[in-house]
């Protein structure tokens, strides 16, 4: 019963994994930019949530928010800085992100302090059983949203005429731009949307953990992790990815303890790359 | 002075500094399919990306009667040049309905989308039949289909196709011949860039020969077909 309870716990965490890594999996396969500064614009979600909710805004009510928010800031940033390079090599995009991530996460340290900081209206620390299993209803909560903006991801791109232009722009530049695609702004759509999924991101992990201005460091990693393993073209894919290492990390958790739960995405990270070396290479 | 659709008069182009184009004069008047021939490397395509200015050029360009050198690629296609590109480029992984809708992206006319959309379908049976299938696992010849059809939802008002037979069976270049036709039937002018010179002349009224990156004759498709030293040069390409 004890394994059951922790499946439990390891899928509904996992879904939020999901959501996390699908910013990053987005921006990956449209633009081929790894974005060193996913975990960092997660960090900035959970805290402006947080800030919103000191003075008494229900984290659910500020998601939207948050999303706008982050849509603008990463729109901005393609669009002035990041446009500028996006096709240059890879080394260069990664320099800019990590550049992008120090100063992202130095700001919060000098603006918000190191504290750890949670986001926890009435419901984050709620229960309700279901035979011998307890379900954390805010974990259930941010898995809930997690799937759902997931699908809502999934139908922008299958059937809008942005996500035909996002996707058609990842298949071929050149002919995009024949058929009169402008890719400086899909892409800056695209990072905009990327940013904005780190938004909700940070939101939902404000409620079921803990924000400090250095949770970027293990999240970008994990999210990379999730992005191979999904697949960087189908949102649903890279959700059931984020599962996988949330029911791994609570196993281990169980049989290792807690402290080898990052061991996993890296260990499993590294499985990948041996046994599919050019599967993932194709990916990146 | 001329009231052709398409007029290129001393045109000059390349790459960087070295010229690929010199003194380039060609025009492409109302419901004609013009030809453009020459062998591997002759320039074919820089006069295609020099059209849509994508590359540097210098000399006359008009289309439409306006001087749109220094327009840009955007600002042509918008005007209604538009391009099958060489290897087709289709949207691999998109399913075909959506390679076509790409085609109509900077559309906004949902009625004139569908009759585009209807007109394609009459022309090209086969892109019905397999709407929902991915363009990447169409035949060769039902891409270079599905490329026309998606050049055509964008409403051409002159339609230029870059080595449309490369690597088609002969009865599948015949099939498409046909259909361009249809096309200039439909009141959309081609031009035609092609290796095969002899299925290029099989359905054009005019053709342009370029070597080097200069037109060495200029005449009607008759004229060349019969013409010694192309038919020498071009040899068994066709009848
Ligand atoms: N991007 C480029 N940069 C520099 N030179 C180029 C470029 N593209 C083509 N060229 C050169 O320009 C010349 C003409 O090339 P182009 O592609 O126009 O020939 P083509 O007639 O279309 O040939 P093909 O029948 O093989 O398609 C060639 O000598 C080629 O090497
Ligand atoms: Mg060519």
């Amino acid at each position: 019963m004890l394994l059951v309870q922790i499946l439990v716990n390891g899928v509904l965490l996992g879904g939020l994994y999901g959501l996390m890594a699908l910013g990053m999996a987005l921006v990956w396969g449209v633009l081929n930019i790894v974005n060193l500064a996913h975990g960092a614009f997660i960090m900035l979600g959970g805290y402006l949530v947080f800030f919103l909710f000191t003075a008494g805004l229900d984290p659910l009510v500020s998601l939207p928010i948050a999303m706008a928010v982050l849509f603008l800031f990463g729109y901005v940033i393609q669009r002035s800085l990041l446009n500028l390079i996006v096709r240059s090599a890879l080394l260069n995009t990664l320099l800019f992100t990590f550049g992008l991530d120090v100063v992202l996460t130095y700001l919060a340290q000098l603006l918000f302090s190191a504290d750890f900081r949670t986001i926890n209206p009435s419901y984050a620390g709620a229960n309700f059983s279901v035979g011998a299993v307890t379900v954390p209803v805010g974990r259930l909560i941010a898995f809930a949203i997690a799937v759902a903006l997931a699908l809502l991801l999934y139908l922008l791109l299958e059937r809008t005429r942005l996500g035909r232009a996002i996707r058609a722009t990842a298949q071929n530049l050149d002919a995009a731009r024949l058929y009169g695609v402008n890719p400086a702004q899909i892409y800056a759509i695209t990072f905009g949307i990327g940013a904005a999924l780190a938004g909700a991101a940070g939101t939902l992990y404000g409620i079921v953990a803990q924000i400090t201005p250095y949770i970027g460091v293990t999240l970008t990693p994990k999210s990379f992790v999730i992005a191979i393993i999904g697949g960087l073209d189908n949102p649903l894919r890279i959700v059931a990815g984020g599962i996988v290492i949330g029911v791994a990390e609570a196993v281990t958790s169980l049989y290792l303890g807690p402290t080898y739960t990052d061991v996993v995405s890296f260990g499993l990270l590294v499985l990948i790359l041996v046994l599919r070396p050019a599967q993932s290479l194709k990916i990146a | 002075m001329s009231d052709a659709l398409l007029d290129i008069r001393g045109l000059t182009a390349g790459y960087g500094d070295v010229p690929v184009l010199t003194d380039i004069a060609l025009t492409v008047g109302a419901g004609e399919i013009v030809a453009l021939v020459g062998s591997n490397g002759a320039g074919k395509t820089t006069l295609l990306r020099a059209v849509s200015r994508i590359i540097k050029a210098s000399g006359s360009l008009r289309f439409l009667g306006e001087d749109v050198l220094p327009l840009t690629p955007e600002a042509l296609f918008a005007r209604g040049l538009v391009q099958v590109p060489e290897g087709r480029q289709l949207f691999g992984r998109m399913t075909v309905a959506e390679n076509l809708m790409m085609g109509a992206y900077r559309r906004r006319d949902r009625a004139g989308i569908d009759a585009s959309l209807a007109q394609t379908f009459d022309l090209f049976p086969v892109l019905a039949e397999r709407r929902a299938q991915t363009a990447g696992s169409l035949s060769g010849g039902e891409q270079q289909m599905c490329a026309i059809g998606r050049a055509l939802m964008a409403a051409p008002k002159l339609l230029m196709i870059d080595e449309m037979s490369l690597g088609l069976a002969p009865i599948v270049v015949d099939r498409l011949l046909d259909v361009l036709v249809a096309i200039r039937g439909q009141g959309v002018p081609i031009l035609m860039v092609e290796q095969d010179v002899f299925a290029a002349l099989a359905v054009a009224d005019r053709g342009y020969v370029l070597e080097h990156g200069r037109i060495v004759k200029a005449a009607t498709a008759e004229t060349l077909k019969s013409d010694p030293a192309l038919q020498k040069a071009y040899l068994g390409s066709d009848s």
